[in-house]
Formats: structure tokens, sequence, C-alpha cells
């Protein structure tokens, strides 16, 4: 290539051959700090260890992160508590991509065709704002206290964020683009796959995100209310028990599957928008 | 290969509030096959609405746009455009956005890779197949745009103020690079643009336009022969009688832009 056509700035912007090197800097640059996330669990932990060490509340209620921890390796050794925890996660991950998968594909077509929109529209509206667990006893009547209700039940949950976000999502698609695609003759099914998805996937991405938490808080939910097995059962017979280290193992098991479930979605997210350069915040 | 485009008295008009806007009268004029045409008028006189009539964008006009032919409604590959902004899609990369323009054309896959290439080459970005549009500068998207247009190799491409957002710099290499680019793939190009300059400096016609409603108000030929020199005394001249054909606006108009 002849260096004289370069722009200037183009030299300046990165060199032939490694395109990346802007955007490494940029992350690497982001991930400085981090370190100050750790500060408040710990805070935590050291009130929840002086709560109980001077008994501020009554150990009953509130038993040492010590015995909390023994009775972890408790339930793992003899109540085998892997099984609860695998039946809760296999609901959440089914639930998640039924609902997922409904939520983008009806969305992708109510967001394409404006009848579809008005079709769905007043029906999808009221559904959405009887909440899932008013719907459980109907559904736990008709499909039995299984698997599958809750499953139905869950998957409403995560279909509405994804849905209106995937919708909201092909709708702010800029005109141009679409422009563009008329130029290219693409077809309406090349504009979808090329286009309009891609164009909305942040939408969508940010929806799928927020729709794992619920689902995940959700089952827990679900569990408690209706079933013999999966965390969310575990925890309310702690209570009922007054097996309060128990539950306290419930909660906080919970609480770091729901980090993760976040931080693996937002890695996801990461990866598939890749190609998106926006504001990272300041360190 | 390259056919002539007929602009044949076409005229176009926008109804806003009940109100008839005239946006295009007569507006007669063809391109030869091969030709670097620009279109060069003030802001308002219709120049960028001629360019979406002749891609197929609108249909809504009377008279006839013709190439090889055939009537103009819908768009084709047949003719290209470059849009101002580089309306490269972010999310892919630089070689998938060029290929994107080849989706429904029918050539084996070896052929769609190797052309690509070769216009990748030829607006000198080899090397940067691989990078997404945020990653380069404004004038590296506009050559990528460029070789988008080009890549199905059609009659015609339609430029419409392509360097417009780019630094003056980076606008001089581009022209020098535009003339380059349409010597060595021989195809129509039409650009339109609101700088007497650049209009002169690339083309080998200029249909000038007026506003309110947007007609042409001359056809001047550009006789300049080698490279031309933005100095010289015929480049000089023949600035002159473009400005004269614009009209007094233009006149004040490019006072200011001289002045500031």
């Amino acid at each position: 290539m002849n260096v004289e056509t370069l722009t200037p700035d183009a030299r300046l912007v990165l060199a032939p051959g490694k395109p990346q090197a802007v955007t490494a800097t940029a992350v690497s640059k982001g991930t400085g700090g981090k370190w100050i996330g750790a500060i408040l669990p710990l805070l935590i932990l050291a009130a929840w260890q002086a709560a109980s060490t001077y008994q501020w509340i009554p150990p009953v209620f509130l038993p040492t992160p010590l015995r909390t921890l023994q009775s972890f390796w408790d339930l793992l050794s003899r109540q085998s508590f892997e099984v609860d925890f695998g039946i809760s996660i296999a609901l959440v991950s089914q639930a998640f991509v039924y609902g997922s998968l409904a939520g983008v594909a009806l969305g992708v077509a109510a967001g394409v065709s404006k009848r579809f929109e008005y079709f769905l529209g007043p029906t999808f509206d009221t559904i959405r704002h009887v909440p899932g667990i008013a719907w459980l006893p109907l559904i736990i009547l008709w499909l039995g206290v299984g698997a599958p209700a809750k499953i139905l039940v869950i998957s409403k949950t995560v279909f509405f964020p994804v849905f209106l976000n995937t919708l909201q999502g092909i709708r702010s698609v800029d005109r141009s683009y679409i422009e563009l695609g008329q130029v290219l003759t693409l077809t309406r099914w090349q504009l979808l796959v090329k286009v309009l998805l891609p164009a909305a996937l942040p939408n969508i991405m940010v929806s799928l995100r927020y729709g794992a938490g619920l689902a995940w808080a959700f089952v827990v939910v679900a569990e408690g209310i209706a079933g013999q097995e999966g965390l969310g059962f575990l925890i309310f017979r702690a209570q009922s028990l007054l097996l309060t280290d128990q539950l306290l193992v419930c909660m906080v098991v919970i609480g770091v599957v729901g980090f993760t479930i976040d931080r693996l979605m937002f890695l996801v997210q990461k990866r598939a928008l890749k190609w998106k350069q926006g504001f990272e915040g300041r360190t | 290969m390259a056919h002539d485009l007929l602009i044949k008295n076409v005229s176009k008009h926008y109804v806003v509030d009940g109100v008839r806007r005239e946006v295009l009268s007569h507006v007669d004029f063809a391109v030869k096959a091969g030709e670097f045409l620009t279109i060069l008028g003030p802001s308002g006189c219709g120049k960028s609405t001629l360019l979406r009539l002749i891609i197929g964008l609108d249909n809504d006009y009377q008279g006839d746009i013709v190439l090889g032919g055939r009537r103009v409604v819908v768009s084709g590959l047949e003719r290209g455009i470059v849009f101002q902004d580089h309306r490269l899609l972010p999310w892919l990369t630089l070689e998938q956005n060029i290929a994107l323009a080849l989706a429904n054309v029918d050539w084996s896959a070896d052929k769609k890779r190797s052309t690509v290439r070769e216009h990748i080459a030829l607006v000198g970005l080899t090397g940067y197949e691989k990078a997404y549009p945020h990653q380069l500068s404004g004038g590296m998207a506009q050559r990528a745009a460029i070789a988008r247009g080009l890549v199905t190799q059609p009659d015609v491409l339609l430029l419409d103020e392509p360097l417009g957002a780019l630094d003056a710099l980076t606008r001089v290499r581009l022209q020098e690079e535009l003339l380059r680019i349409w010597r060595a793939e021989q195809v129509s190009m039409i650009m339109v643009t609101h700088d007497i300059d650049e209009a002169i400096y690339v083309s080998n016609r200029i249909v000038v336009l007026q506003a309110h409603p947007g007609r042409v108000a001359r056809i001047i030929d550009v006789e300049l022969d080698g490279p031309r020199n933005r100095a010289d005394y015929a480049f000089n001249e023949l600035r002159r009688e473009v400005i004269e054909a614009m009209g007094e606006e233009a006149e004040v108009h490019h006072g200011a832009a001289l002045a500031s």
C-alpha cells in the first residue's frame, strides 16, 4: 500500500494487522481498581461476625459465619445439598432458554410488523401485569407441583423483559441502515439477519442479562411455594425448623450463584458486542 | 459494459400540510458512460433528492430516469452509492461490510472473496480487512464505503457529498484518490457536492443547479487536460464561470467561505 495515500490520522489510529490494539488498551485501563468491590462484602462479614460473637442477635436467629460454613459442609456431606442445587439450576436454565427464545422470536416479529404488535399488545400487556406468583397457583392446579409448572411460570418472567426490549431494539434501528439494505438489494431475511438483529443486539443482551437474574430470583420463590426439592424448598424448610444456619447457607449460595450468572451474562454480552465502542466509565 | 444514464425531464414535489412544494423541476441531462459528472448547487437545490431518485430509494417522480434502456424504479446493483456518512455497519468488519454488497450477486464464493480483496486494495486499505468501523478514521471509512459501492461493478457510482464530513487535508487527498479509482474502474461517477473547487478538480462536466425549485442552471464542460492545478488561470476562469452560473446567492456564499 502506498503510504502517501493514507490519511495522516489513519496511521495514528492503528497499525496494519493489529486492529485490536486500540480497544485492548482501553479495556485494560478500565480494569484497574476493581478490588474495591471486595470492601463491602468484607465489612458485612465482619459485622456478621461481631453481631453473632457478641450475641447482639441470639444465636438461634444468627449463627456465626463459621457455624454457617460447617452447616454448609453438613448439608453437602449428609443431606445431598448438591442434588437440590442441581434441580434449581436445571429449572432456571430451561426456563431461561424457553423464555428468552420466545421473547426474541416474538419481539422480532412484533418489531418488524406493527400489525402483529397491535394483535398481541392488549393481551400481552394484561398478562404481563399479573405477576408470576399469581399465575403459579392456577398453573399448579393444571400441571401439578412438578418442574413443568415452575418452568412455565419462570419462562413467563423471563419472556416479557426480553420481548419488550427486542421489540424496542428493532424499532430503534437507524433508518439509514434500512435504506442501505434497500440499496444493496437485501431480501427481508437478509435485512433481518444482517441488519436488524445485530442492531437490536445491545438491547437484547441487556434484557437477557436482566432476565437471567429475574429467573434465578424467581426459582427460589416458586420452589418455596410448591414442591419438595430445590434451594427454595430448603430455605423455607430451614425457616420452619428454625435451622437458621441452613437458611443462611441457602441465602449465600443463592446470592453467589446470582452474582456468577450476572458476570457470565456480562461476559457473553461483551463478547457479542465487541464491535461496539461505548463509554466504559472512568477509573 | 457501461451504459449512459438519462435524466429526462424529471420533476419531484412533496406535499407538506396540504401545500405543494416543488423540489425538482424539469431536470434534464445525460451522463455518458464512463464520465465523471458533478452536480453542484446550494443547499435546498434538490441535489440529494435527485440522487435518491437515481438510486431507487424514491420512485415517486415525474419524468424518466433511464439506465441501459430501463426506467429506474427500485434499487439495483448496477447502481452503487456512497453516502455522506460512510454508513458502514458497525457490527461487521471492513471486509464483511464490503462483501455484504455481494449478498445477492450470482458469483462463486471464490470470486466474491477475490473481488472484495481487490477492491480493498483499490482503495488502499489492505491490512485492515478485519478492522471494525469504529477503528477506522473518517477518511478510511469513506474509502471503505467507496469500495462497497464499487464491488458489484456497477455502471454508475453515485456519491452524495462523500467528502463533506472530512477535514480539508483528507478531503484533498481523497479527491485525488477518487480520480485514480475512477480511471482504474472506468465507471460513470455522479458526485453531488457544494464545493466548487472540488467539482472543477474532479469532473468532466458540472451540472449547476439552482434552488427553489431545484432546476438546471447550466451544464459546464471542464476542459482541463492532465493534472489540474487549483491555482492556474484556466482553473480560476472556470471557477468564475461556475459562480456566475450559481447566481448572486452563491457569490455571497462563496465570498463568505473564502473570507472565513
